[in-house]
């Protein structure tokens, strides 16, 4: 199980849905500049990058992923927009070629001799940062259970897809423990989709990462999280120990009251998909010229 | 009256077989193998699956490292490699690139290489070998292995090795993964240079004693080999990657 390799004939899946209701517009981790919201879009944004990133062959990026942006709130429904506004699922090499924008910086690096170069580095952008609505998480699953039912018909061998879901809060319509278990039904010859979830919170307790067990968790809505999130995978393990993250065998995808650095290593370990080496975005980052 | 001793001659006796990932095209695969006869050297290079022009830095490696005369202390191998690193990046300034192209290139270009030189000039040939990577250089004598490099066990082999870079900013840590190690040959000795996924079920087929590998690969030709690699890879007993394998039987001469 989740052994199957990725190739263009055999792709995966990956969604990534984004709670975008009004409270995502609330400062995060004490930064009053800094909204949640933008910094959610800023690591989407990367991850995108990233994906694109590793499908690259010299000139050519070879679909190995179809992937789809849903976000919730005031409305529900695929993030983007531009050429690819209204597609719920997109190859990963037509995401590549349509970024709404894409932005030019330069990056400080060693220049191996003990001293510092400037390069150009482009950072392109596929969605914006939104806040706004209630949290209509149930009829968000229920989108992505669409949305996997008729990719799911088109591949049913392959490594099954991931659903990274990133929430601040809780449901406003309803207890989504019953579609998240249907979710995780689904699947492919090589295993059950895999739901992980990240919650964030402005608030100051104590974040809980890649939890084994329910006892640990402070209240029902992290239980109910808990409960709809799948057991990481071997590969997925290696990839969280590669970036120091705790998690061992029988963990759960599942962060609670997680801060900035949670939600970085939550989608680098959700797409890490087949141990592949985690792309350390945050090792990454440009000092703007 | 003192007689002049006749020196031995030795011949070599050599078999390649590179395969794509099944399913893919020849022209897809980025294992590369290189060799000069005259000289004796031998070299299989593999680039990294998800690296930026990674097939043109195997090639580059491979060809370049079996028709130069020695690479064999590590501050030569990194002088070398260095050197072809900047031609490589060169090569693309030329190239207008989409943003993906650019991003990848920043990175540079990896590959996993197995190079070894045979001395063949006196009685008792020799080889001597440089490896980065995952490919592999495996001795055999009497259908025992008597050396595996830079890995020797099956279990060795992971998703991340430290591979050839072609930006030279990082030779300071993976140039500290260079292997260089030499052996004695013997009439009949096998070597076989092999890129990772060959490497890793050959081990693994010798510890599970469940076949003679050199006698295998030695006795079956090429379309039996391709046959048997495709029905091994849809069974899940050698991983689906592109396959480079070189056998080279070391004889003395008859003549």
């Amino acid at each position: 199980m989740y052994s199957a390799q990725i190739t263009r004939a055999n792709p995966t899946c990956i969604i990534l849905l984004i709670d975008q209701s009004g409270s995502m517009g609330d400062p995060f981790s004490g930064d009053s500049a800094r909204k949640k919201a933008d910094f959610v879009a800023e690591v989407v944004n990367h991850t995108l990058h990233d994906l694109v990133i590793r499908c690259t062959k010299t000139e050519e990026v070879r679909s190995y992923y179809h992937v789809s942006v849903i976000g919730y709130g005031r409305t529900v429904g695929s993030c983007f927009s531009g050429e690819l506004g209204g597609r719920p699922i997109v190859p990963i090499a037509q995401v590549a070629d349509y970024p709404l924008q894409v932005k030019s910086s330069y990056k400080r690096v060693s220049d191996g001799a003990g001293g510092w170069v400037e390069i150009p580095v482009r950072y392109p952008v596929w969605i914006h940062p939104a806040a706004d609505g209630k949290t209509p998480m149930c009829e968000a699953l229920r989108r992505v259970q669409e949305i996997l039912r008729g990719w799911l018909l088109e591949h049913p061998r392959g490594f099954p897809p991931t659903v990274l879901h990133l929430t601040d809060g809780e449901s406003s319509d309803g207890d989504p423990n019953e579609i998240g278990r249907q979710i995780m039904s689904l699947g492919t010859d090589d295993g059950a989709v895999l739901l992980f979830n990240c919650h964030i919170s402005t608030r100051r307790s104590a974040k809980i990462e890649y939890p084994t067990e329910e006892m640990s968790l402070p209240d029902g809505f992290a239980r109910t999280l808990f409960e709809i999130s799948s057991t990481l995978p071997t590969n997925f393990l290696a990839a969280a120990a590669q970036l120091g993250v705790n998690a061992v065998e029988g963990s759960r995808g599942f962060v609670f009251n997680g801060d900035p650095s949670s939600i970085v290593q939550f989608y680098e370990i959700g797409t890490s998909l087949t141990g592949m080496t985690p792309y350390r975005w945050m090792d990454d980052r440009t000092e703007t010229a | 009256m003192s007689s002049a001793k006749q020196s031995t001659t030795w011949d070599l006796q050599l078999r390649q077989l590179l395969m794509p990932k099944l399913g893919q095209e020849a022209s897809e695969c980025e294992d590369v193998i290189a060799f000069d006869a005259q000289t004796s050297r031998f070299a299989v290079a593999d680039g990294a699956t998800e690296a930026f022009d990674a097939r043109n830095w195997a090639e580059r490696l491979a060809q370049h490292w079996a028709q130069r005369k020695s690479t064999l202390t590590v501050e030569e191998f990194r002088e070398w490699v260095a050197t072809e690193g900047r031609e490589l990046h060169d090569s693309w300034n030329s190239l207008t690139l989409t943003w993906y192209s650019e991003e990848k290139a920043r990175s540079g270009s990896f590959a996993a290489l197995i190079g070894v030189e045979l001395d063949l000039k006196s009685d008792s040939p020799s080889w001597q070998a440089i490896a980065l990577g995952d490919a592999c250089l495996l001795h055999w004598r009497n259908g025992t292995l008597l050396k595996s490099l830079p890995l020797s066990s099956s279990e060795s082999f992971n998703s991340t090795p430290v591979l050839v870079a072609s930006d030279s900013s990082l030779h300071e840590t993976s140039m500290q993964s260079v292997v260089i190690d030499s052996g004695n040959c013997q009439n009949g000795d096998v070597l076989f240079l092999m890129s990772d996924a060959a490497a890793s079920w050959c081990l693994q087929r010798f510890e599970n004693a469940d076949l003679d590998v050199n006698e295998f690969l030695g006795t079956r030709d090429d379309e039996e080999l391709r046959q048997f690699f495709d029905a091994e890879r849809l069974a899940g007993r050698i991983r689906n990657d592109d396959l480079a394998i070189v056998r080279i039987e070391i004889k003395r001469s008859n003549r």
